[in-house]
């Protein structure tokens, strides 16, 4: 009975576990990736609205100030992050396929988000971060680790669009 | 379906279309002629009904159609709209006079409170993006399901899902922040203010408690102190109740005001 319990138990704790967002990163001489990934019980029409409203972040995203300009293609956003408060980074959308795949950046980074629908009424959220380029090795250090800022960033979104999901008033 | 079927379920539908594309719209003449142009649709495409959804339905998403461009080509309004209306009012002798002589001489020119919160919602409301007003109004007030909505909107119920989460969410916070019958550190009391103007023989906190919204307000429940607002706003017809002419009269000088306001260049 005793096995039993613990067996339940640790059960239990890997599902949970399954069910926070944990980021990783890989680092060369000249680039830096971090990548999330999470399963999300939610229409991929939601979670796309959340990615691509921009003055809505603040509300449901902890990682994210204020996002001006209209997240479409071609525009031009202007982020602020917790991660640097002080700055503002000036962003492109480059690619921009409604409920599947979004990416924007700069010179020296490219954000892309993924959102693959499992067929069973939950979607794979990835999101991927590529930093670097030739001067990388210059000014890596000045950048922080992204991390801990994509696990909240995943669960933010994961909380939210679930939330909306199950909204059934 | 037969003409003489629509044009029962049309009569039926009328009110509530006209009330729903006046709170959108902000603007009366435009109400009335979309509702004109969406009886003379209907009745052109009524082969095209299959009866997928209620007659209801569909008679709004052909209102909705046309009302589409034209919403979308105006400004939204900022959140502290009743600010600016105030000032505008107060500057103005003209708006003040006609809606004393209104308030004084017509049989709908009664001032309450709750007409007031009514119009204060249609006015605020304008402060979201277009797609949260709408869904949030056609869910709220006119008590249309998520897929009728869908309908409705051209869009899917994930989509309405999202707009009414955040719809409600903002005008919670809005309410919350602001007004001063549910909150006592609000900014706005311009709801007891006209009161005292209009009913001068009133105590206008006795009339303000007569509403079960401000009743509650003590128990803080922000959720449920919208669904209080939202009772207001599905009881009253702001083109039949006591209080239409003088709210419609404000209503017309509010939207001139903010077709001239510098946020609306």
């Amino acid at each position: 009975m005793k096995a039993l319990l613990t067996t339940l138990t640790l059960m239990a704790m890997t599902t949970t576990f399954a069910q926070v967002p944990k980021a990783s990163t890989t680092r060369t001489t000249f680039h830096r990736e971090t990548s999330v990934s999470t399963t999300i019980k939610a229409d991929e029409a939601i979670i796309w609205a959340l990615l691509t409203n921009a003055s809505d972040y603040p509300r449901w995203n902890s990682t994210v100030t204020s996002i001006q300009g209209n997240i479409a293609l071609g525009e031009k956003i202007v982020l602020k992050s917790t991660l640097d408060a002080k700055r503002s980074f000036k962003l492109k959308v480059k690619e921009f396929e409604p409920t599947k795949r979004l990416v924007w950046g700069d010179g020296k980074g490219r954000r892309t988000y993924l959102l693959k629908s499992n067929g069973d009424g939950t979607v794979t959220f990835t999101m991927h971060e590529r930093i670097g380029g030739l001067m990388f090795p210059m000014y890596a250090r000045y950048i922080p680790p992204f991390d801990e800022s994509f696990d909240r960033f995943a669960a933010d979104l994961k909380k939210e669009s679930e939330l909306i999901q199950g909204n059934t008033r | 379906m037969e003409v003489s079927t629509l044009t029962t379920e049309f009569e039926r539908c009328r009110p509530a279309l006209k009330s729903y594309l006046l709170r959108i719209t902000a603007n009366k003449q435009d109400a009335e002629d979309i509702v004109q142009e969406t009886w003379i649709r209907a009745e052109r495409s009524l082969e095209n009904f299959k009866g997928d959804s209620s007659v209801k339905t569909w008679l709004f998403a052909i209102a909705q159609n046309i009302a589409r461009d034209h919403l979308r080509s105006l400004k939204r309004w900022p959140e502290d709209v009743g600010d600016i209306f105030r000032e505008a009012g107060m500057k103005d002798p003209d708006f003040m006079r006609e809606a004393m002589a209104i308030r004084h001489t017509s049989p709908q020119g009664q001032f309450e409170i709750r007409e007031h919160i009514a119009f204060c919602f249609t006015c605020v409301s304008r402060s979201l993006p277009l797609e949260q007003q709408l869904a949030l109004m056609l869910k709220e007030v006119y008590e249309f399901t998520a897929k009728e909505i869908a309908t409705i909107m051209e869009t899917n119920e994930a989509m309405v899902k999202y707009y009414l989460h955040t719809g409600r969410g903002k005008m919670i916070d809005v309410f919350d922040r602001r007004c001063a019958l549910i909150n006592k550190e609000g900014v706005c009391h311009q709801c007891t203010e006209l009161n005292g103007i209009f009913n001068p023989k009133q105590n206008a906190q006795e009339e303000a408690v007569k509403i079960q919204m401000v009743r509650d307000a003590a128990k803080k429940d922000k959720e449920h102190l919208f669904d209080l607002r939202m009772v207001v706003m599905k009881e009253l017809d702001p083109f039949t109740s006591a209080a239409a002419e003088l709210q419609l009269h404000h209503l017309e000088f509010d939207r001139k005001v903010m077709e001239q306001h510098p946020t609306q260049a």
